[in-house]
């Protein structure tokens, strides 16, 4: 153990001192803090254009309570609107060039033509016809004045038909075993960051595995090193250095970044009073076995590319099969939706009590209804063992391959040197 | 009880017989010298005994022990490979590889500092190894290999890449840890330093013991049958009947005699030339001429 622990002190204390570590660390909360101060800037310095618009009314009627709508609308992140001018039953060539060349002019940026016939479209006139922002809350003013003025030639109360108007809101609980509670997506949430943290960390460190475990072809540093060490307690070691590196990196990225999101809410309450951030309340236990399957993933697909490093003598050999290493994750990804379907079949479990699935799809089960403590329970269990079996297969491949300088192994090989001893 | 035994130890690759059934002791204490042609198997034998390679016949006994990750533990090994991790510092280096062998860090960093003081490197220790020259490097990964103080040190061409000074060092440093009760195994081509350093000698040519024991035995069954003569004037003398071959130099030449010819017989031939003796000795066979007479090629 003792070298094991000495191993793990030169990766890691090697690997934090080096100008990448540092940069790497402190690029992520520096851009955070600038998105933050750009986010920051362009709430404080909005344009406060405000969309001049022109309505040629034929069906008659409408123009008002569009105007109203408009003008008085509620959210104060879509653009004002005022309407200069509305023309009834008055859709002469004459209005429509007096208008296009006010718009051209810059004297009005839009005018709408709602023809007589309301079955056919209304027409929007502007230079600008890309911009989304002005779109959406005139289509939707457009909308409420529209049914407004239908439901009332149907003889309904003006002051009625927002009330009939109104659709439902759909409001999902989670049933469980500690109770109900309002389904707000967060755990589903938890269970697609957790892949995606996953398959991210591996991305940025498991090739820094693999390249660990080259070191010492590369450095020529194996003869000394495996005279001194076994290559169990060699793999071991590198894959826990690296880990704590990463977890390190990761760590000062949450802390930093989670100060940041809640200076950022903070900041976004000031402006908005209204907003407000969905409460999270997810139970520890969850939490824990979220945790168990994170670093389970995480170690035994570095136990992968450690392997990968141990099979090769060299970085260009062992770009070649680095695929090797991630397949199975890409793989477990692929099966999400079975497990999203019906998360308590027998396909789903099966699925989930594979090692190198389980760590994405466990969670996921987890998230939609927690599976019973022995599926949980066997699962971590299968998931250790594996990664211990694979960092044992990789040190038997590591110790027979040592000198073999400069030759990328054969399969059958690779096989030959799993059975010998 | 010896340190190392080799037994009818056999290795090959692809067919070909690296080690071919060699069988060696090395006694406790002495300073052996593994010579041999270029891919004459040292490497390989030193190898098997570091337990990097398993032999593929015969047996391997370091300390009584038949070779194991255990075994390994008492050896201080400099590989022919030579390599550090280029991005630690010197002394942190040493100090790992120390630790990696047991020995505690404080104790490690304080003998690091000696020794590398002594090697002249004690303005380096702080800096990162790739700023160091090769034979820089040679003298930290030296210092690795013996820091441990092991009772048995291999050293595969320990003096390759070293200027003449270090080279003295080296040396010194081994009669050292042969004073202290170590065993040395070296493997070197340069036979003047296994005539002054080593107590006994192994000499593998295409992978066979072809000759080893006590060296000074040895040279002494060749007999003297050397002559270092240097002289001014015709060589004709050198053509003489009791001589079996020649080296000549400018001022001079090595002549060997054929076997129980008498070296009284030739010194008079030559005095009676009109050639001017200004030198005339009788040697025992140097190493070299051993090791060419054996293997045939130098």
């Amino acid at each position: 153990m003792r070298k094991v622990w000495l191993i793990i002190k030169r990766e890691y204390l090697t690997r934090v001192k080096t100008k990448a570590f540092v940069i790497s660390t402190l690029i992520v909360p520096l851009a955070g803090i600038m998105l933050v101060l750009l986010i920051a800037f362009l709430i404080s310095h909005r344009p406060q254009h405000t969309v001049r618009l022109a309505i040629v009314d034929d069906a008659g009627g409408l123009a008002p309570s569009v105007k109203h709508s408009l003008e008085h609308s509620p959210d104060s992140s879509t653009p004002q609107f005022i309407v200069t001018d509305t023309f009834d039953h008055s859709n002469t060539a004459e209005v429509e060039r007096d208008l296009r060349s006010h718009v051209n002019s810059g004297a009005l940026d839009a005018y709408l033509i709602v023809p007589a016939d309301l079955t056919q479209a209304i027409e929007l006139h502007t230079k600008n016809p890309g911009n989304f922002a002005v779109l959406a809350p005139l289509t939707a003013a457009l909308n409420q004045a529209l049914i407004g003025a239908r439901l009332s030639a149907r003889g309904i109360h003006v002051d009625d038909i927002d009330q009939i108007a109104r659709g439902v809101d759909l409001q999902v609980i989670k049933v469980s075993q500690s109770g109900e509670a309002v389904e707000k997506g967060q755990t589903m949430g938890i269970a697609i960051g957790l892949v995606i943290l996953l398959y991210s960390s591996l991305l940025a460190y498991g090739i820094i595995t693999m390249r660990s475990v080259l070191e010492e072809k590369t450095t020529r540093t194996m003869e000394v090193l495996i005279s001194s060490v076994r290559p169990f307690e060699l793999l071991t070691g590198k894959i826990l250095g690296v880990a704590g590196t990463a977890f390190t990196q990761f760590l000062i990225w949450i802390v930093s970044l989670g100060l940041l999101a809640s200076y950022g809410a903070a900041m976004a309450a000031m402006f908005n009073p209204s907003s407000s951030f969905p409460a999270m309340h997810v139970p520890l236990s969850l939490l824990i076995w979220v945790a168990c399957f994170f670093f389970g993933g995480y170690f035994l697909y570095s136990a992968m590319f450690a392997a990968v490093g141990a099979a090769c003598s060299n970085e260009q050999d062992a770009g070649q099969l680095q695929w090797l290493a991630m397949g199975p994750l890409v793989f477990a990804i692929s099966f999400y939706w079975l497990v999203m379907i019906d998360s308590t079949s027998t396909l789903s479990l099966v699925l989930s009590e594979i090692p190198f699935l389980a760590p994405v799809l466990m969670p996921l089960r987890l998230s939609i209804q927690a599976p019973p403590a022995w599926q949980l329970a066997l699962s971590v269990v299968l998931l250790f063992g594996t990664i211990v079996g694979v960092i044992w297969a990789s040190a038997k491949v590591y110790r027979v391959g040592v000198l073999m300088y400069g030759k990328r192994p054969t399969l059958p090989e690779l096989l030959r040197w799993l059975r010998y001893s | 009880m010896e340190a190392i035994s080799l037994e009818n130890v056999t290795k090959s690759y692809d067919g070909v017989h690296a080690v071919n059934d060699v069988t060696l002791r090395v006694r406790r204490g002495a300073i052996l010298g593994l010579l041999g042609p270029n891919g004459a198997g040292k490497t390989s034998t030193i190898r098997m005994i570091m337990n990097i390679l398993v032999p593929d016949a015969g047996s391997i006994r370091v300390f009584d022990q038949p070779v194991s990750d255990e075994t390994r533990q008492s050896i201080g090994y400099l590989p022919e490979e030579r390599g550090l991790y280029p991005r630690m510092q010197v002394r942190a280096v040493i100090v790992f590889l120390a630790a990696l062998r047991g020995m505690p860090e404080p104790e490690a960093n304080r003998l690091a500092r000696e020794w590398l003081d002594r090697f002249e490197l004690g303005d380096w220790s702080e800096k990162q190894v790739h700023d160091l020259s090769k034979g820089m490097q040679q003298k930290v990964q030296f210092i690795s290999a013996i820091l441990h103080k092991p009772p048995l040190i291999i050293l595969d061409e320990p003096f390759s890449g070293l200027d003449p000074v270090n080279v003295a060092t080296v040396k010194d440093v081994m009669l050292e840890m042969r004073g202290q009760g170590s065993t040395v195994v070296l493997s070197t081509h340069r036979m003047e330093q296994v005539e002054r350093l080593c107590d006994s000698i192994c000499l593998i040519d295409k992978g066979r013991n072809i000759l080893d024991g006590d060296l000074r035995a040895i040279k002494q069954s060749y007999g003297k049958n050397t002559i270092q003569i240097e002289f001014n004037g015709p060589d004709g003398f050198l053509s003489h009947p009791a001589v079996s071959s020649v080296n000549r130099f400018a001022n001079g030449a090595e002549a060997k005699l054929k076997p129980g010819a008498a070296a009284q017989e030739f010194l008079k031939a030559a005095v009676q030339s009109s050639a001017q003796i200004t030198r005339f000795d009788v040697l025992e066979p140097s190493l070299n001429d051993i090791f060419i007479e054996k293997t045939g090629h130098a």
